[in-house]
């Protein structure tokens, strides 16, 4: 079997691909999300079709339609737009609205900024005014190179995006993190090199390259695609309704909403059910049992393994081998949480740290008995959030 | 709608997150680690002949058979495909005279089994070493068949350890160091093979099945404190080489304190583990009664091993 590699820097090859335009759209909505179309209406390439409900300046983003089309149907979790059906006799084709340029983006600032690139789609509920921001340069995991691959080929448009952040957050410094090794500049950063052996490409490992401080509370992350997604809206002014996803070594422009399949015959990649296909990267990643799934805007690749490539994850016992403390970046004990988790003694797992846990999925990987480590751990992290909101529940009452 | 046949047609399997593994499985790790023993156990066929073949096999044969039985009584599915019943089966032959009767070896290995391994659950759940809590119930129980001189009267060698227990340094002193690498003196079957038994840990070591800690602090262990009481007085302790080169020394560096659920999983408690399991060792040698207390050191250390590991880093971010 081929010797895995947890590097994930690479040396890049061609160019941001685009893809023909799909028929149809499956766009995912968050739970916060609340659709503000109709079915059979006709939406245009651009244009709101769900929002957030609240107020404030720091939330998720709303959703817009990616292509021009008519709603299909609205899922809890999905509004799929479609073709837009041929025009009966005597009657005029319908016209998509076309979505105005945003005028006043330039001249906005501050708090008002952030609303406005909220409307504009992008989500800002991670961003805090007046914090030191760190751009995370680094490929996350080995297999994804959008990161480095916008880096080398669009710094004009990162560029307009750190402009943008500066008005928008007056962050005290903004700070690029990349591979040792490369030499990549962003416009308005200062530069810092890190390992770019995974786990040290994940969110709070560079947040403690970059500062020195293990979760400090004055520090906020972006990844190289969010700020691609900002620099977009920046320079266009309109909403960025495309994903940046890799597959294998290319690294395309999608619409939001894309089926994987679609993306994945364009790539030229071919697949069937001996494959398990991952939206992110081969550690993170969610596998997904149904290919007409649509792209997030946040999913930045799309991976395939081979049913039996590796060997199948089973709950089988723990040998206390202890190889997941020795690779954990968390400093905690995996196997004796998991333990704890498989045995639903989640109180014993909170006073041993669980959560302290980065999700890395170290502790699978490495894992001799095959045990699904992570999965323990998430259930113990979910097990301990529902008991604290039950608790939470009952104060209320008695008040 | 066509989304929808799609469905229908192809569903995909799923996996949880990582979809990547390492590749390393216990059968893997097993199987390497029973790799590494094989030259060892070639070479005690070279020196003691048909009948080490006799012994490892009836422990490996013995030690399976056990584990298949009691797992068939727990009604449990049979692990015996992952060769960890068969490693430690070997393991345990390894600590025995070659010449050890097969009822002996029988018993030994079902009990390396039972009360080393099954009593806690199977792999993985023993607090103690497996092979080590064979050879020592066999010790206590049959001693005059656990005694390497006495039952390997038909070599014309001595053991090096008896000799320094009941003769004092002065009877060591014609023992050469590449004799003793060499396995040129009697001993234990395979463990009186050190050179060959140091190859294959650091065989285990080089393709990482195994971690550097645990052997490296054990031998450190062992060799600073003979050397300690060496230099205490030459003329009534042995040198510190002579500790590290004779007995069980390099079986336990790489096989037995290293056993995965008995020792650490922390770094510097690995590392005391192992260190302080060296130290026992000496200790045991220089005042206790058998002449060698390597495996005696190793279950008092794994007695030691939930103590040891409280001590535990902050976890990340924790204050």
């Amino acid at each position: 079997m081929m010797k895995i590699r947890l590097n994930t820097s690479t040396v890049l090859q061609g160019s941001l691909q685009d893809i023909p335009v799909p028929t149809r759209v499956r766009i995912p909505l968050q739970e916060k999300h609340k659709s503000v179309v109709k079915k059979k209406q006709i939406v245009g390439c651009g244009q709101v079709i769900a929002e957030i409900s609240s107020k404030s300046a720091y939330n998720l983003g709303f959703v817009h339609s990616s292509i021009n089309g008519m709603v299909e149907d609205i899922l809890p979790d999905a509004i799929i737009v479609g073709p837009i059906p041929a025009p009966k006799e005597g009657e005029e084709a319908p016209v998509p609205a076309r979505t105005e340029p945003c005028a006043e983006l330039d001249t906005l600032a501050g708090e008002e900024l952030c609303r406005k690139l909220l409307e504009l789609g992008v989500t800002t509920s991670g961003m805090h005014a007046t914090r030191t921001v760190i751009v995370n340069g680094l490929n996350p995991e080995p297999g994804m190179i959008a990161s480095e691959h916008l880096l080398e080929s669009a710094s004009e448009t990162l560029k307009a995006g750190i402009q943008l952040l500066e008005r928008a957050l007056k962050p005290g410094s903004i700070k690029l993190v990349i591979a040792n090794g490369r030499q990549f500049t962003v416009h308005g950063c200062t530069t810092i090199t890190a390992s770019d052996v995974y786990p040290a490409t994940i969110d709070p490992l560079v947040i403690y390259a970059a500062t020195g401080a293990e979760r400090p509370d004055n520090v906020d992350i972006l990844s190289v695609v969010d700020l691609y997604h900002i620099g977009r809206v920046a320079e266009t002014k309109l909403p960025f309704t495309q994903s940046v996803v890799s597959v294998k070594d290319k690294v395309f422009c999608v619409p939001v909403g894309t089926a994987v399949e679609d993306l994945l015959t364009a790539a030229a990649v071919s697949i069937g059910p001996d494959k398990i296909v991952t939206l992110g990267g081969p550690m993170r990643g969610a596998s997904i049992f149904d290919m007409a799934i649509g792209i997030d805007k946040s999913c930045s690749a799309i991976t395939m393994v081979d049913v039996g490539q590796f060997p199948p994850v089973q709950p089988n016992p723990c040998i206390n081998c202890g190889e997941c403390v020795l690779a954990c970046p968390a400093r905690i004990h995996p196997g004796m949480l998991s333990r704890y988790a498989e045995f639903e003694m989640f109180d014993e797992a909170r006073s041993h740290h669980v959560e302290a846990c980065l999700e890395c999925g170290m502790c699978t990987f490495v894992c001799p008995a095959n045990r699904p480590v992570l999965q323990y751990l998430l259930l113990a992290k979910a097990a301990l959030i529902a008991q604290d909101e039950e608790v939470a529940a009952c104060r209320l009452q008695d008040l | 709608m066509a989304s929808q046949e799609i469905t229908s047609k192809n569903l995909f399997s799923v996996s949880a997150a990582p979809v990547w593994h390492c590749g390393r499985t216990v059968r893997s790790t097993m199987l390497h680690s029973l790799l590494a023993l094989l030259p060892a156990a070639i070479m005690a066929v070279y020196r003691y002949g048909y009948d080490a073949i006799a012994v490892i096999a009836w422990a490996g044969l013995a030690a399976v058979v056990t584990e298949f039985l009691m797992e068939k009584w727990m009604e449990r599915e049979s692990t015996a495909d992952d060769f960890t019943a068969l490693f430690d089966g070997v393991v345990f032959a390894f600590l025995l005279p070659s010449t050890a009767p097969i009822w002996l070896v029988v018993i030994g290995s079902s009990l390396t089994i039972v009360l080393g391994r099954m009593v806690f659950g199977g792999f993985g759940g023993s607090p103690i070493c497996a092979p080590a809590v064979g050879w020592a119930i066999m010790t206590v129980s049959w001693p005059e068949f656990m005694d390497l001189n006495a039952m390997l009267l038909n070599w014309d060698l001595v053991e090096p350890l008896s000799d320094l227990k009941y003769f004092g340094v002065e009877a060591i002193t014609d023992i050469s160091y590449t004799s003793l690498l060499f396995g040129q003196n009697l001993g234990a079957l395979g463990a009186s093979q050190v050179l060959l038994i140091a190859v294959g840990g650091i065989y285990l070591l080089a393709t990482r099945q195994l971690r550097w800690f645990i052997p490296i602090s054990f031998l450190a262990g062992v060799y600073l404190t003979g050397l300690i009481y060496n230099i205490i007085d030459p003329t009534l302790y042995a040198s510190p080489l002579f500790h590290l080169l004779s007995g069980g020394t390099m079986l336990a560096a790489f096989f037995l304190m290293p056993y995965p659920s008995s020792s650490p999983t922390w770094k510097l408690p690995m590392l005391l583990f192992g260190f302080l399991g060296g130290a026992l060792l000496i200790i045991i040698r220089t005042y206790g009664i058998y002449p060698d207390g390597t495996c005696f050191a190793v279950l008092l250390i794994n007695l030691c091993t939930p103590l040891i590991d409280l001590i535990q880093p902050k976890p990340f971010g924790g204050r």
